[in-house]
């Protein structure tokens, strides 16, 4: 299983310390260097990409645009909040929330659950890390020997999103030529070898 | 320096030397000696081992003084080892390596395929250059030699210049990259994996070999016909 990367952003010291030895029960996780200043933590984030954040709510009001939700989800982040006030999962979408009073196990609990289903994610991408499914049927579409603007009309995309899929596939597979893009996607069985022209 | 020396420095100029001419077993031949025996230019032959082995090489006064004939016979016979030896070998390897295969055997097909579609643009690459570029410059190094333009000359002279050849001297090596990624990243090698690694090692080598040799059209000789051109267009 791979490893689960979790950044602590607390600012009151007992808690930050107490969760953290908490959460160092679970296997199979790495704990990251905790931050306790709300400033620093979109600059941590973004430098370290953790798998989950776990933050007190009054980390996050910084006005960090970064941190609300569309960062969160564009990293793939998990978001666990800890904070006395229930009603406050909502505004941040958090994927679980770790209340004042919780006890150990139930502490013990949340997360896990959390780090389970970041586990299974990863694992998936890792077995398939190479192209999303756009990127997939884009290069199809290349192999079969399309044009950017074919591809654009028939996917109903612009040329403009075209070009920057054929970059990050040509990026990802480290193959630059049409031909060469073509027999991987042979290869992966992507596309039929009688299809090719 | 001892042309042995020089060898033993750089094992990737043993094809250098050879399309020279110059054969192994030349003792403790000094590089000087050699060249005269052979009767190859030394300084060219000097610039050209330089521009090999180091990649910033950048020869400024001495390009003056190579005869642009030499180089361009010696690109020739590098060109025609490509695809005579170097090219045909890669290509015998993969097709016995797709006789020798059984559940593989369309992989390798693929990979054939390939390969015969890279030497294909590859061919076609040193075509133009062959029936294009070099009549080019051997007619600008004619003006400049009889310090007169013939009707033909200047006919050659006009329909082209060394700036569109910069220009279009495109990355031929794309598609060989390409083929070593597939082959390192995305194929399960065949029973034969001697072979198969081979193949791989050989396309690494002629990437390199190719490299030196685009270094010295970009380094030598597009600059020689640049200055060339310039001294043209003044003179008339």
């Amino acid at each position: 299983m791979p490893r689960i990367s979790i950044l602590i952003a607390e600012s009151t010291c007992l808690i930050r310390k107490g969760l953290g030895s908490v959460i160092q029960k679970l296997g199979n996780v790495e704990i990251l260097q905790p931050v306790s200043n709300k400033v620093e933590l979109c600059d941590i984030v973004n430098r370290l990409k953790p798998d989950v954040l776990i933050a007190n709510t009054n980390m996050l009001d910084s006005g960090c645009e970064d941190l609300k939700k569309p960062f969160i989800a564009a990293n793939k982040m998990s978001l666990v909040l800890i904070s006395e006030d229930k009603s406050i999962e909502g505004k941040y979408n958090a994927d679980a929330l770790i209340h004042y009073k919780d006890n150990q196990s139930k502490i013990l609990e949340i997360i896990e659950e959390i780090v389970n289903q970041k586990a299974e994610k990863k694992r998936i991408n890792k077995s398939n890390e190479t192209l999303s499914s756009r990127e997939q049927n884009i290069l199809k579409h290349i192999a079969l020997g399309l044009t950017n603007k074919e591809i654009a009309d028939q996917l109903f995309i612009s040329i403009h999103t075209v070009v920057t899929h054929r970059k990050n596939i040509t990026q990802k597979l480290g193959i630059k030529s049409v031909s060469g893009l073509t027999v991987y996607a042979i290869l992966n069985n992507l596309i039929n070898m009688d299809e090719v022209k | 320096m001892k042309m042995a020396d020089v060898i033993q420095m750089n094992y990737m100029l043993i094809p250098v030397i050879h399309r020279f001419g110059i054969e192994l077993g030349f003792g403790d031949k000094t590089v000087d000696q050699v060249c005269e025996e052979n009767e190859v230019d030394l300084n060219f032959f000097l610039q050209l081992v330089n521009a090999y082995h180091d990649q910033d090489y950048f020869p400024k006064e001495e390009l003056q003084s190579i005869p642009v004939r030499e180089i361009i016979a010696y690109l020739k016979m590098t060109h025609a080892s490509y695809l005579n030896n170097t090219v045909t070998e890669i290509e015998q390897k993969i097709k016995s390596l797709e006789l020798e295969g059984s559940e593989d055997k369309k992989y390798i097909a693929l990979i054939r395929n390939f390969f015969e579609g890279y030497k294909s643009e590859l061919t076609e690459h040193i075509m133009r250059e062959e029936d294009v570029v070099f009549p080019y410059v051997l007619a600008v190094d004619e003006i400049i030699k009889s310090e007169q333009i013939t009707d033909q000359n200047k006919k050659v002279f006009e329909s082209f210049s060394i700036e569109e050849y910069e220009e279009e001297h495109d990355d031929v090596e794309e598609k060989l990259m390409d083929l070593r990624t597939i082959m390192i990243k995305y194929v399960a090698p065949p029973a034969n994996t001697n072979l198969y690694h081979s193949i791989i090692q050989d396309l690494f080598r002629l990437e390199e070999d190719l490299n030196y040799h685009s270094r010295i059209e970009d380094k030598v000789l597009i600059p020689k016909i640049v200055l060339m051109e310039k001294s043209i267009k003044n003179l008339f």
